[in-house]
């Protein structure tokens, strides 16, 4: 049940792009900040939104 | 076991392509024959009863037939296609280790990518389509969801994974350019644009006819919008990088607004909140061209992630609700209207109800999906089954999910629900009594109630399938979770939030889709032109794609036939058309790996689809009744007292002939490219070159 609801968390984070910025941070090996996370928002959403989502 | 960003890169048992996964317990093989024997007989006897049943028959029977079947496809079928015709290799490093960059390219775990595939692949059409094609009866769209997922969408959409995964994780466009050849390319891009515009004109005739007239549905979605800019802005500057925490708040927040919809629709301001179908239609045109300018963090992008969460949670109730209500069905195995005379949208059975339920059995726009983001995530090639071939049975029983919704309301109420004026009667005694006469009783008195029921002034004519989807989603929710006539209410509203929301977040990322795509094909002429951060050029392109959807959506609403009879049936062709597309690509890449002696896998869907889109969009085009030809509707239209809607209405009829035309040219070029392709390779006249990219042993550890 545990493992369980720790995937559920992982999915979600993963849906909600938390797990990205945390590779994000690791790549670019840089720390959390609010400006950190504007600079990954901008870059990470200007490229989701040339995919289109599903009918 | 926990799933920390780290743990989701392990990956990759090294292990050769041939034999099971390793597991720490494994059923004994007669063991294994015996249950999969009883899978096939209980699936058998399942479609048995529902062929027999007639109105008897509990939808239990068609969740059981259905999970047999997908069990008995992904076991043999999915297995064959990755042993045999792909030979998915475990030890081949895909594009997300060789090219890992920590944004696109990512190796993560094969349950998170599933995740992610299945919530891009997820949209409005398995549960509106099913629910349309219902005017068929259960039987027709329960069959066509279950076989064509099996043999067709999971194949193209596993295909076309594979595909991807083995040349760098390119797009559809590029493969189908670099594999069949420029005028493939180029055909397969103008096919995708076009489709865009025809999709967002549907979508928004769905969330249009769910909200005209309904002042607690409309106030509903309209207050998600500041929801989605409170939320922008908390994520922005409040708490950076809380995107779970800040979809809480939004969904509690958009919950309290369906609540706050209840109490403007009893109050004095509910005509600040009723509106037509032309008044919302062009709220939506200008909603989609400012939500395509704003700033992403602004709207879209929070919009988006409440979206997707509400999609799964629901999807996720619909499931457990239909198994453990199992619902009755209502709805004939057949009616009376295979015979292509039904209100809902006119055509026979084939090739219309092939056509009207594309996502959920065969979807085109899964392959800008499949060789989109899902193979830049990949680590392992052998995931490929479970996230290319699994997620879309997922989808498939989403899909029958709906179905059972929709067909367990009476049929009479269903009838009434989805009919429009121009075909039952512009009055609701006019409209009962031609659909009782039909032989589906329903009275107004019925209908008021239930109007009364979910909190609206009148169910009639809600054409789009959303308001009758909403209605068997809502009755099944509130059996689940026992409550009075509130909570049926409150479940009709929830049910038309999620349809409405996630629809509206489809048109404004399209919008800006077709924004791009728009951008770098002007700016091959007109270099400025493709710079997405030049304003003028930004907006232009925005102005054109909006005012491009944004015409088929009026002249949807205006519609005396409803607009749904026209657009579905091209949303359909245009969808079945993109998969033909696909499928071209996948055969022409199995002929060039020589796996020609398996073209069949491919070429089986390929030629059925062909064959339905072709016979329908000529129907749509060319047939002499004006119901279902474009051009007889013009004529007719031409033939009739003119005023000045009638122009309008014959220009529109005009256009949506050429729309499909030009659809069945477009496939017609790509379909003899390839043709061409294949026999020159098979004749031995034409090189194979083949643009996979060479073998590079994975370094990933494996997965404990």
């Amino acid at each position: 049940m545990r493992n369980f609801f720790r995937f559920v968390m992982a999915l979600l984070r993963e849906l909600g792009d938390e797990n990205a910025y945390q590779r994000h941070l690791a790549a670019h090996g840089v720390l959390h900040s609010p400006a950190e996370w504007r600079r990954f928002c901008d870059a990470h959403w200007l490229a989701q939104s040339r995919r289109g989502r599903c009918c | 076991m926990s799933y920390t960003p780290t743990d989701l890169r392990r990956s990759a048992p090294v292990a050769d392509s041939g034999g099971p996964p390793p597991s720490r317990w494994r059923i004994p093989r007669a063991v294994g024959w015996v249950l999969w024997a009883a899978i096939s007989v209980l699936g058998a006897y399942s479609v048995w009863v529902l062929t027999e049943g007639g109105k008897t028959v509990n939808s239990m029977w068609m969740v059981v037939a259905s999970v047999c079947i997908y069990l008995i496809g992904y076991r043999f079928y999915a297995s064959f296609l990755a042993a045999k015709v792909m030979a998915l290799d475990n030890r081949r490093a895909t594009p997300a280790e060789r090219l890992r960059d920590g944004h696109d390219f990512e190796p993560t775990n094969k349950w998170i990518v599933f995740g992610q595939h299945f919530a891009a692949i997820a949209g409005p059409g398995p549960l509106v389509g099913p629910t349309l094609a219902a005017q068929f009866g259960y039987l027709p769209g329960a069959l066509w969801i279950m076989v064509g997922a099996v043999l067709g969408g999971a194949v193209q959409d596993f295909v076309i994974l594979f595909c991807s995964l083995r040349r760098d994780g390119k797009s559809l466009g590029q493969m189908a350019r670099e594999e069949i050849g420029k005028v493939g390319g180029f055909v397969a891009l103008i096919t995708v644009m076009l489709m865009m515009i025809i999709i967002l004109a549907v979508v928004g005739l769905v969330v249009v006819n769910a909200l005209k007239g309904s002042p607690w549905g409309t106030f509903t979605i309209f207050a998600t919008m500041p929801i989605a800019i409170i939320m922008g802005l908390y994520l922005r500057y409040a708490r950076p990088g809380k995107v779970l925490e800040c979809s809480a708040i939004g969904f509690v927040l958009a919950l309290a607004a369906i609540f706050g919809g209840q109490a403007i629709a009893t109050s004095s301001y509910a005509p600040w909140f009723t509106y037509s179908g032309v008044a919302l239609a062009v709220a939506l045109i200008v909603y989609g061209f400012l939500a395509s300018a704003l700033p992403m963090w602004l709207l879209l992008a929070p919009r988006g992630y409440l979206s997707t969460f509400i999609k799964l949670g629901v999807v996720l109730l619909l499931g457990v609700g239909v198994i453990v209500v199992h619902p009755q069905m209502q709805m004939p195995a057949f009616t009376r209207f295979v015979d292509g005379t039904g209100p809902i949208f006119a055509g026979k059975i084939f090739p219309f109800c092939f056509i009207t339920i594309a996502c959920g059995a065969v979807s085109g726009f899964h392959s800008l999906i499949s060789s989109g983001t899902t193979p830049k995530l990949m680590a392992r090639e052998r995931d490929a089954t479970a996230t290319g071939y699994g997620s879309m049975l997922l989808e498939s029983f989403v899909a029958i999910m709906a179905l059972i919704a929709a067909c367990s309301l009476p049929t009479g109420v269903f009838f009434a629900v989805n009919s429009p004026a121009g075909v039952v009667g512009a009055t609701p005694a006019a409209a009962t009594a031609t659909i009782s006469n039909w032989g589906f009783p329903v009275d107004a008195a019925q209908m008021q109630t239930l109007a009364d029921g979910v909190g609206e002034k009148t169910l009639f004519y809600r054409t789009g399938g959303a308001p009758s989807l909403a209605l068997g989603m809502a009755q099944i929710f509130s059996s689940f979770i026992r409550g009075n006539q509130a909570v049926l209410a409150f479940w009709y509203h929830f049910a038309i939030m999620f349809e409405a929301l996630f629809i509206l977040t489809i048109m404004d990322t399209g919008t800006r889709v077709g924004r791009f795509m728009l951008q770098d094909l002007l700016g091959s002429v007109w270099p400025k032109l493709g710079h997405t951060n030049w304003k003028p050029g930004m907006l232009g392109t925005s102005a054109v794609v909006v005012a491009a959807w944004g015409y088929f959506l009026y002249q949807g609403v205006v519609d005396p036939l409803g607009g749904i009879n026209s657009l579905w049936p091209l949303f359909g062709i245009a969808n079945q058309l993109l998969a033909a597309v696909a499928l071209c690509v996948a055969t022409t890449v199995l002929v060039k790996m020589y796996r020609a002696r398996y073209m069949w896998i491919t070429c089986v869907p390929l030629a059925w689809l062909t064959v339905v889109c072709f016979t329908a969009g000529w129907q749509k085009i060319f047939d002499s009744a004006p119901a279902l030809g474009f051009l007889a509707q013009a004529d007719a239209l031409s033939k009739g007292p003119q005023t000045s809607a009638t122009a309008a209405l014959i220009f529109n009829a005009r256009l949506d002939a050429g729309v499909t035309a030009v659809f069945m040219i477009l496939v017609a070029i790509i379909l003899v490219d390839s043709i061409r392709v294949w026999t020159g390779i098979l004749s031995g006249n034409r090189k194979a070159t083949s643009t996979e990219t060479p073998f590079v042993l994975t370094r990933l550890p494996e997965e404990a």
